[in-house]
């Protein structure tokens, strides 16, 4: 089991000239704290227009200065929007093998789509064709940076011969990663030999019918890269504390004040009727199972309250084959920063001992 | 946290509908054609046209619904709303202040049962091949006409219709009481089509919602459908805040 952080870097209102500042500077020293504990990824999400969950739309930016003031953790670009409107494929292997060169071959390296009308209408992009250009782009950017020259005539992108450079520091290549909100899509990463970037929370029997799946399915898989990236990476939300009623408790409002947030984004499917964005496919709704309980109760498999709850919950999703899990260690600076770094040494210090270290990328076969 | 509304929705209250009571008649309509045209809204009015208790959209967004019902327990209509996209604090709906029906009696149904702030209308959906088109006029003046251009099939599954928040005045423990009425049908599909959003009239005040403009199209949709009409279970002070403003319905 490997530890990391994740990012949607979200910003409370109002405002004011340093609000994004601050929330940006507790992010980075969260990131140097996770590398001196010995997390093993930081990953952080791309996300336009969407006000206070999240304002980390040049998350490259934000991992780079993430890789420059670390020494170990790899930085999951977690994800590049492989939608024309947002971001160009050339493009986004140029920078990609640029972040893998400056931080010495530590990037992981996510694919995804978008999942609201707020992005998707705002840039413009047509909600049918997310899946296909992000199913064209998962296949060519692996050969953008292992042929020396590429070149390619597709259905959405087409270029000339061309040499795309630089190359990634990872031979042949970093690992490659799919979100997955909607269901169904760990079935696409299994089918294409990438990782499975759980972004969705969900209770432990739903997670374990489908990393079975996963499993299954990637046996038989035509991959898009120059190897198979068999991993299961999840999303979970962190906060521990001695006092296991007070880290239950401030958990908990960690928990809720991301759901709420993410309640309020205008999905895809709720603006415009498309297949692409199929009814379940809601990252809210996906959300909400896992973190609007009975009252009272706390939600399954959150990892949250003291350090003996949390080595159960996290022996739990190792159990039902979760290979990595990526925390969530705030939401619009509810915690506060202090309380954030603390939970993050008592982690450090009480669970992660508890669970075998391997370093990170050692089960893919490359990207070493 | 979230934007809330800002709108006083007091002044509404006398020409809102009265339920004397929750209870609900059963109501299957079936074979009903629903047109539902979406658009952004201008951004200026996104607090404006909210009351306190619901969070605007991120766009803010409005929602023309047209829905013709071939037969009732009141008889054929046609009912038009104009609904603003909301969330009633974690939930996806839409706030309706004003619609119209062009019948008087489906018109007294709708108020009584389910607090539907609607009055009479000329309301018209004309379904062609090339386009389906909605006009509502109020003593000869237009103040809705949109259509789907292009229908082409999609799966009814694609579809979604939020839940009403009907301005409404409701009895709580004697007291007659302005309140959003939840109204969440149920839909079963038997038919669904995506054009081309097409906006050619739109009157904000005839619709209660003054400096209502919308100015950029997000989709259209036209589908063929059976509605259950819903119990009543929740209402929304619409006063208060998104997380204190929710009642529960009890019933004996």
């Amino acid at each position: 089991m490997k530890f990391g952080i994740f990012y949607e870097i979200s910003v409370p209102r109002p405002w004011e000239r340093e609000t994004e500042y601050e929330v940006y500077q507790n992010c980075l020293e969260q990131v140097r704290l996770a590398d001196e504990l010995g997390f093993d990824q930081v990953w952080a999400v791309e996300h336009h227009f969407l006000e206070e969950y999240s304002h980390c739309s040049a998350p490259e930016i934000f991992l780079t200065a993430c890789a420059m003031q670390t020494k170990n953790i790899r930085i999951g670009r977690g994800i590049v929007v492989c939608v024309p409107q947002f971001n160009n494929p050339i493009k986004a292997a140029e920078v990609a093998a640029t972040m893998d060169l400056v931080s010495g071959g530590r990037l992981e390296f996510g694919t995804g789509r978008s999942a609201t009308w707020t992005e998707l209408g705002g840039m413009g992009a047509d909600p049918d064709e997310t899946k296909k250009t992000w199913d064209e782009w998962v296949r060519i950017i692996p050969k953008m940076w292992t042929q020396e020259r590429f070149g390619y005539q597709g259905r959405a992108f087409s270029m000339p011969t061309r040499a795309v450079l630089p190359k990634p520091y990872q031979k042949p290549h970093p690992p490659m990663w799919v979100a997955v909100t909607s269901p169904g899509t760990e079935l696409d990463a299994a089918d294409r030999g990438m990782g499975s970037l759980g972004l969705t929370f969900g209770g432990f029997s739903e997670q374990d019918k489908k990393i079975a799946e996963y499993r299954r399915r990637i046996k038989y898989c035509d991959p898009v890269g120059s190897f198979v990236n068999e991993q299961v990476n999840t999303v979970n939300f962190l906060f521990c504390h001695e006092d296991d009623e007070y880290g239950t408790k401030t958990g908990l409002r960690l928990s809720g004040t991301f759901n709420y947030l993410a309640e309020q984004l205008l999905a895809a499917r709720q603006a415009y009727p498309s297949r692409s964005y199929p009814n379940l496919g809601l990252l809210p709704a996906l959300r909400r199972e896992a973190t609007a309980p009975a009252v009272g109760q706390i939600p399954e498999g959150l990892a949250i309250g003291n350090p003996d709850r949390i080595i159960e919950c996290i022996r739990k999703w190792e159990a039902v084959g979760v290979d990595r899990i990526n925390f969530l260690l705030n939401a619009v600076e509810t915690v506060p920063q202090e309380q954030v770094l603390a939970s993050l040494r008592l982690f450090a210090k009480e669970v992660m001992p508890k669970f075998q270290k391997q370093p990170a990328g050692a089960s893919a076969a490359g990207g070493a | 946290m979230p934007l809330v509304g800002t709108r006083d929705v007091t002044p509404l209250g006398p020409l809102s509908p009265l339920l004397p009571s929750f209870e609900t008649p059963h109501w299957e309509l079936r074979g009903a054609t629903v047109l539902q045209v979406m658009y952004e809204l201008e951004e200026e009015g996104m607090l404006s046209l909210l009351p306190p208790a619901l969070h605007p959209t991120i766009p803010p967004t409005v929602l023309f619904n047209v829905t013709s019902v071939p037969d009732s327990p009141a008889g054929p209509f046609t009912l038009a709303e104009v609904r603003v996209g909301c969330r009633s604090a974690a939930r996806p709906r839409a706030f309706l202040v004003r619609g119209y029906t062009d019948s008087a009696g489906a018109s007294t149904e709708l108020r009584t049962h389910w607090g539907y702030p609607v009055g009479e209308a000329a309301v018209v959906l004309r379904k062609g091949y090339d386009r389906v088109h909605a006009i509502v006029e109020v003593d000869g003046r237009t103040i809705l006409d949109v259509a789907l251009m292009n229908p082409e099939p999609i799966s009814g599954g694609d579809v979604q219709y939020l839940a009403n928040m009907n301005l409404a005045r409701v009895d709580r423990n004697g007291s007659e009481l302005l309140r959003l009425v939840q109204v969440d049908p149920d839909f079963v599909f038997h038919r669904a089509d995506r054009g081309t959003p097409r906006l050619l009239a739109f009157e904000a005040d005839a619709w209660g919602i003054d400096g209502a403009v919308p100015y950029f199209p997000i989709s259209a949709s036209v589908t063929t459908c059976d509605i259950t009409m819903p119990q009543i279970r929740y209402l929304v002070d619409p006063a208060k805040p998104p997380l204190q403003a929710i009642e529960t319905v009890g019933r004996s």
